[in-house]
């Protein structure tokens, strides 16, 4: 069971822009994303919202597949940024394997 | 019973017959001009007439014409349901400067061509205006029952919606007592802090209310009183009002006590005992309770840092503790998780119903906005504090309210959404965790994932249920919904009103209202109450019983089988020099249900409008056609 982590979107901070708690779930980001890979790229949101970041790191190659075509960012009602957090999301997940 | 009754005799009435096309929603089913030639053979029938539409102008001066030339006495409209035109052609017939009583409805479009086609629906719109017209020829005109008012109104509860609608109606010249059962006046919106969306204190607005009303030279104002008896009519009401022993110590001005609402001074007046109030129109604004969560519903009353919406507001209000955490009992709160739709929107076989066998199955609609208020409100003075939000749905329906969801995400408050079926389980945290709670949710928005929610505190968005005015409902024979909220007679073509006239609702004790809804209502009750009192005098239908003195031997019987008590009563008088009991209608209080008519031996009594002999002239006509 994934325990909710607050603490996760200040460490993503230093990622990227601090926008995913803007997102209210609508998922127009995955309906326009021409990758048509299943939740891509909302349930990522998700996960920063709710700070799984196990399930970001378990889940890093679903983040390649990203073209930064940036139909999301321009499409989000909320402007959450999805496209920006995406890209902060990689950062993060290099990050981790140069720790590693 | 109607053997005695003569045959109805055919009066010298001139009935004018006008059949209406409904622009081809009555005359696409039903052979308009076919009904129009039988019609006019029929005894009694002056002139039948078509038109397109005789709700129209055109329409209704045709009648005006043949009534003003003579040619007709009594006038039948085959048209849609009597609840959409009926009160037109009676008005046009008052206008043309007849009698309004002479009128008769046959509805041919609901009950005829919406359900009937071809011969069959041609054939039943002759049958039903044939007997309407066979009424009409016995039709006598009548006098509207005119009462005399006084002008004078009672609300009763003292919160928003009755604070306001004091004001309004004393504002429009007509003087009010507000009955108050507590020793506060406020109500429910004492006890709340910053009012959504625009962060008013509901402490200033409660001070503006109960100060318009205080120093208003025509509102009597009674606390701790409570409404025992009533009797009488619109216009005439008597209620007997009982004053209890104060709860708190009598104030020599009025005072402001936080969460408890406006306590007025004291006067020596102010004495235990009964009073009684006449009084023209009643409002009623006798408000909500919150909702209060069952013995461990998600954890309420199993753990102490599990508390409702309103404590929450309270405990924030009442002890504000500076810093980054959020303070509550004491202890600090890193995270809050607050639960949404608690005793609202509940589901047969999902909710239990509670003791009493209810189950709040609407929306109390406030919650949402009021539990993004306070998550906002604790984000921006705590921002050590976060805040999860767990919700089935969310709805800040409202002008500016949207705006307080948007903060909410730009606070960087978290939402979690739940199933009903699945809903939220409040656990104690594991050992060592640092957390006192934790909530476990199924969130969908995960897409189905299971997630703990660790917090030191839950709060629990507690719906709305009216307040219990059982005792209300009984003596002034009201109608409740199977939620327990007041029914008025028609959402919106008679809103506030109840169905006994003269008597009005406001504010939440009709739905689930925000502050400034109530307000609405109870503007609009006083509008209507003060347009009610304002002539000196009501005017009523005059389809009440009458009794015919000549048959009437006094039996009583129609006095025993009475649905409302006065209407009808046995009065001594002197005919032919002898004492004898007779039956007396009271017009104003009879309901004009009939239930007399059905049981005098003697056919004595009758229900103007709705005479025997008129119902026996219509099946006759139904049996001819």
């Amino acid at each position: 069971m994934t325990r909710l982590s607050p603490d996760f979107v200040e460490e993503m901070k230093r990622y990227s822009h601090d926008t995913a708690l803007a997102c209210f779930n609508c998922g127009t980001c995955t309906a326009i994303c021409p990758l048509i890979d299943e939740h891509f790229p909302r349930r990522m949101i998700r996960y920063v919202q709710i700070g799984a970041k196990d399930r970001i790191l378990e889940n890093a190659p679903e983040l390649w597949k990203c073209l930064h075509c940036g139909l999301c960012t321009q499409t989000c009602p909320r402007e959450a940024n999805p496209g920006e957090i995406i890209l902060g999301l990689k950062r993060m997940v290099v990050a981790h394997w140069r720790k590693s | 019973m109607t053997q005695d009754n003569p045959k109805p005799e055919t009066l010298a009435a001139k009935i004018g017959v006008y059949i209406c096309h409904c622009g081809g929603n009555i005359s696409d089913h039903v052979d308009v001009e076919t009904v129009r030639r039988r019609v006019e053979k029929m005894p009694g029938v002056a002139v039948a007439r078509t038109n397109m539409f005789m709700c129209s102008d055109p329409g209704q001066e045709m009648i005006a014409e043949d009534l003003k030339s003579g040619t007709v006495d009594r006038v039948v409209v085959a048209s849609c349901a009597p609840s959409l035109h009926e009160k037109t052609f009676r008005s046009a017939i008052q206008r043309a400067g007849a009698n309004p009583f002479i009128y008769e409805h046959a509805n041919i479009r609901e009950q005829v061509s919406c359900v009937h086609h071809g011969q069959a629906a041609t054939d039943k719109a002759t049958v039903l205006v044939a007997a309407a017209a066979a009424k009409a020829g016995q039709l006598k005109p009548l006098t509207p029952i005119r009462v005399p008012a006084l002008r004078h109104a009672t609300v009763i509860g003292a919160g928003a919606a009755g604070l306001s609608a004091a004001r309004d109606l004393a504002d429009s010249g007509i003087p009010v007592t507000l009955i108050e059962k507590s020793s506060f006046l406020g109500g429910q919106l004492a006890r709340l802090d910053r009012i959504a969306p625009t962060g008013d204190l509901a402490a200033d607005l409660v001070r503006q209310l109960v100060e318009s009303v205080l120093n208003h030279r025509d509102i009597t104002v009674l606390t701790d009183a409570e409404v025992v008896g009533f009797e009488g009519y619109i216009g005439n009401f008597k209620l007997t009002v009982r004053r209890g022993q104060p709860a708190v110590e009598p104030a020599t001005e009025p005072r402001y006590i936080p969460f408890s609402g406006m306590q007025p001074a004291g006067t020596g007046a102010d004495k235990p005992g009964d009073l009684t109030v006449e009084t023209g129109a009643i409002v009623l604004a006798t408000g909500f309770r919150s909702y209060r969560p069952r013995q461990g519903e998600y954890g309420f009353g199993d753990f102490s840092p599990v508390i409702t919406l309103p404590d929450l507001i309270r405990k924030m209000a009442e002890r504000h503790v500076p810093g980054n955490m959020l303070t509550i009992d004491g202890r600090q709160v890193r995270a809050v998780a607050m639960i949404h739709c608690v005793g609202s929107r509940q589901i047969p076989g999902i909710h239990p119903e509670d003791e009493n066998g209810h189950l709040n199955e609407y929306c109390s609609r406030v919650c949402c906005t009021a539990t993004l208020n306070a998550a906002d409100r604790i984000r921006q003075a705590y921002p050590g504090t976060r805040v999860y939000e767990l919700y089935r749905d969310i709805r800040t329906y409202g002008r500016d309210q949207e705006e307080l969801y948007e903060q909410a995400g730009r606070n960087g408050v978290v939402f979690l959404r739940f199933e009903a079926e699945n809903a939220p389980e409040v656990l104690p945290a594991d050992p060592g965790d640092g957390f006192a709670l934790k909530v476990k949710v199924t969130d969908t928005l995960t897409f189905g994932e299971t997630l703990e929610v660790p917090a030191d505190l839950v709060v629990l968005a507690t719906g709305m249920e009216p307040n219990d005015v059982s005792d209300l409902v009984e003596m002034m024979k009201l109608p409740v919904g199977t939620d327990r909220f007041l029914l008025e007679v028609h959402p919106k073509l008679r809103p506030v009103e109840m169905p006994v006239a003269g008597i009005f609702v406001a504010g939440t004790c009709q739905a689930p209202f925000d502050v400034g809804e109530a307000c609405n209502a109870a503007g609009a009750a006083a509008v209507k109450a003060a347009a009610l009192l304002g002539a000196g005098q009501v005017e009523l239908d005059p389809f009440v019983a009458e009794v015919d003195v000549d048959r009437c031997r006094g039996t009583g019987a129609c006095i025993e089988a009475c649905l409302n008590p006065g209407a009808l009563s046995l009065v001594e008088m002197q005919i032919d020099g002898q004492t004898v009991q007779r039956a007396r209608v009271t017009p104003a209080l009879c309901l004009g249900c009939g239930a007399c008519v059905a049981v005098c031996p003697e056919n004595a009594i009758d229900v103007c409008g709705m005479t025997l002999r008129q119902y026996e002239a219509m099946v006759d006509a139904i049996v001819e056609n």
